[in-house]
């Protein structure tokens, strides 16, 4: 095992003596993180901007205005009617209400109208404005229906409205959708990454037949086996790295919430390294330059993540996509992280567990079978 | 006793037998020349040695111990210098030679000795800390017989560690592989330079389509194609000289000559010349130059294998 060691530590150094490569295996995991916070940014706070045209000073549609002005996530310019096409085609303002002469009697009658929304957004804009305004403009005209046409009735009563005496407290819920969302994006970007460096790091097998130094190593007292198994073992270490990197950096910088125990987190990534250094393997089983084994790398690891649904979620793609993910290891890493997410328990997750490792098992006999086929020392000596 | 012994070997890739019931013995302290065209079986051959392919049939072993059993020991006692140089660019000339040292179990004070040794023993101790990158084609060639020499190996196998060098170069690893004899190492020396192997090696065996077609000394393998040597005698002409008398000579089997040369033909087992000298000093002939000709090692190949050497 110390000749094993040997060679680990060899090729750590060799890796890790180019600067660049710590920050290309250790960096890029957190580049995901950074991606998923971008995209997650600020996804439910979007502020809507409403132009006001007043053409019916009264207290009625003062107060109007200022109700509006209340609502969290809005904010409220007042404008000219002459302005209102600009505003809106520039996009500057979301929505312009105006308020015609006559809304305040509308309103006072029980009857409201005279009041206009002007927007190019349709629906997504209007639909929640127009909720928060008609529940306000109904109780109002409530009043004027009560107060029959008698107008210091309805004032009595407007005024006691607006000085409502009783108070609700809010206890807002926490929206677990956007950590969830993230941690999803997080981790899929560093499935990616992980089957990038192991594919890298399997590369230098290649590298080293390619300026001999392969054949030096083997006729030296090292097999091909252990010379594999260091391999296998530079690229765990790198990989765990990469992973405790990243949940550490999620949880205690960027304070993203994942929901999943750290262990159970690790350990799910953990048997995903072994599958990203099988496809590795076979990769430069079945290369002949290095220059082929990276292009096999990108037509391999690229695509199957995008089917498997580590850069968006899968429920977005078609079914028959969805049915090909299937077979792809990616997918079931995520889905036992999704189902750890929505409160399975670790040991319910026996079956994503033992296909992941039946993957990485699948890798490792083809790559090995094609090994013990390439007797490809010739010309060495 | 034999440092190397190859007993009935044969290896096939498909239906391609590129060494053909080979058997072969290399005894300690030898500086043992392989001569074979590209595709002879020389490569196959010395891969099997260091362990990297397996033989179809037959067996090798090395200190008397078969490489198939004992292959950790057989990999412990062998090192290789291959032709294409093997060495990492971006590990310096020490790391480099310390890595590979480190394959043989060296380790702490003991393989930093090695490591120096190795280098000192190249030219490159000065060069210790540098990158192979800004080297010479030559002292990269020295910085891969270091790496195969720093775990002292009792038998060295060098393919052409002269190639595409200069001629410093060259010298400089020739008398490197004579102090490594020297010293106790046995050394299998392949290389296309015949005057190389004529120069260094004390035995040579020649391969071609997987067999030893020729085995022994220098002087074994020129009597196999020929068993006459000339001697061209320069002299200063003379109207008349008497050639039966060197004709008489015990070896000499015809004399001729043309204008002021005289070529004597004798039996290459026969040394005679001192004899033939005399003979015509006592004439009072006044010789100016003196040439002996036997066949080289290149006519030998030539003739046994109908091919050059440097044509593959």
């Amino acid at each position: 095992m110390q000749d094993v060691m040997w060679l680990v530590r060899h090729t750590l150094k060799k890796t890790f003596s180019n600067k660049k490569n710590i920050l290309l295996y250790f960096g890029t995991p957190l580049i995901g993180i950074i991606i998923s916070l971008f995209v997650y940014s600020g996804s439910n706070e979007k502020n809507v901007h409403i132009g006001v045209v007043n053409n019916d000073p009264h207290y009625i549609t003062n107060d109007t205005i200022h109700f509006i002005k209340g609502l969290e996530h809005l904010s409220v310019t007042n404008i000219k009617k002459s302005e209102i096409d600009d505003q809106i085609t520039s996009g500057k303002l979301d929505c312009v209400l105006v308020f015609h002469q006559g809304f305040s009697k509308s309103v006072e009658q029980g009857r409201p109208g005279h009041l206009q929304i002007v927007s190019i957004h349709g629906a997504e804009i209007t639909g929640f404005v127009k909720s928060y305004l008609y529940h306000y403009i109904n109780n109002i005209s409530a009043l004027g229906k009560i107060a029959n046409g008698d107008e210091r009735t309805f004032w009595q009563m407007y005024e006691r409205y607006q000085q409502s005496p009783f108070r609700t407290s809010v206890h807002p819920l926490k929206d677990t959708s956007k950590n969830i969302g993230m941690t999803y994006q997080t981790i899929g970007y560093l499935l990616m990454i992980m089957l990038f460096s192991a594919g890298s790091l399997a590369e230098m097998i290649v590298r080293e037949k390619e300026n001999r130094t392969y054949f030096r190593l083997l006729s030296a007292p090292i097999n091909g086996n252990k010379y594999i198994l260091s391999n296998i073992i530079v690229n765990m270490i790198v990989m765990t790295g990469q992973i405790m990197i990243t949940l550490v950096m999620m949880d205690q910088v960027f304070h993203i919430k994942t929901n999943i125990a750290f262990w159970q987190m690790a350990a799910i990534l953990m048997l995903f390294s072994l599958v990203a250094i099988g496809i590795a393997f076979i990769t430069v089983a079945f290369a002949n330059s290095s220059a082929s084994a990276g292009a096999m790398q990108n037509l391999i690891v690229v695509p199957t993540c995008m089917l498997s649904g580590c850069f968006w979620p899968a429920d977005i793609m078609p079914t028959f996509v969805q049915k090909i993910a299937n077979f792809l290891p990616q997918r079931w890493a995520l889905d036992a992280l999704l189902k750890l997410q929505q409160g399975h328990s670790f040991g319910s997750l026996y079956l994503n567990l033992l296909i992941i490792l039946a993957f990485a098992l699948i890798f490792f006999l083809v790559s090995a079978y094609k090994f013990g086929r390439n007797n490809n020392v010739n010309n060495f000596v | 006793m034999n440092i190397l012994e190859i007993k009935n070997v044969t290896k096939k890739f498909g239906d391609f037998i590129a060494v053909d019931n080979m058997s072969l013995t290399v005894a300690e302290g030898e500086i043992f020349g392989f001569l074979g065209t590209n595709g002879a079986g020389k490569s196959t051959t010395i891969n099997m040695i260091a362990g990297l392919l397996r033989a179809n049939a037959g067996e090798i072993k090395i200190l008397g111990k078969n490489i198939s059993k004992h292959s950790h020991f057989a990999k412990k006692n062998i090192g290789i210098v291959p032709q294409d140089i093997a060495i990492y660019e971006d590990l310096t000339a020490y790391e480099n030679v310390k890595f590979f040292a480190g394959l043989y179990g060296l380790r702490g004070s003991q393989l930093h000795e090695r490591v120096e040794e190795a280098l000192k023993f190249v030219g490159l101790s000065d060069k210790h800390k540098s990158y192979p990158k800004g080297f010479s084609g030559g002292m990269k060639r020295r910085l891969n017989i270091a790496c195969a020499i720093a775990h002292r190996p009792k038998l060295i196998i060098m393919d052409e560690p002269t190639v595409g060098i200069d001629p410093q170069s060259r010298n400089y690893i020739l008398n490197s592989v004579k102090k490594l004899n020297e010293m106790g190492c046995t050394i299998i020396y392949t290389s296309h330079y015949m005057e190389e192997v004529e120069e260094i090696c004390s035995r040579i065996a020649i391969i071609d389509h997987g067999k030893i077609i020729a085995e022994g000394t220098k002087e074994q393998l020129k009597a196999i194609i020929t068993n006459t040597k000339d001697v061209w005698i320069e002299i200063k002409p003379m109207e008349t000289i008497d050639l039966n008398k060197i004709q008489s000579i015990s070896g000499v089997k015809a004399v001729q000559m043309e204008e002021n040369l005289i070529k004597v033909s004798s039996d290459i087992s026969v040394n005679n010349l001192n004899t033939i000298i005399q003979c015509l000093i006592n004439d009072k002939v006044e010789i100016r130059s003196l040439k002996e000709q036997s066949p080289n090692l290149e006519t030998v190949f030539l003739t046994l294998t109908g091919r050059s050497l440097r044509d593959h």
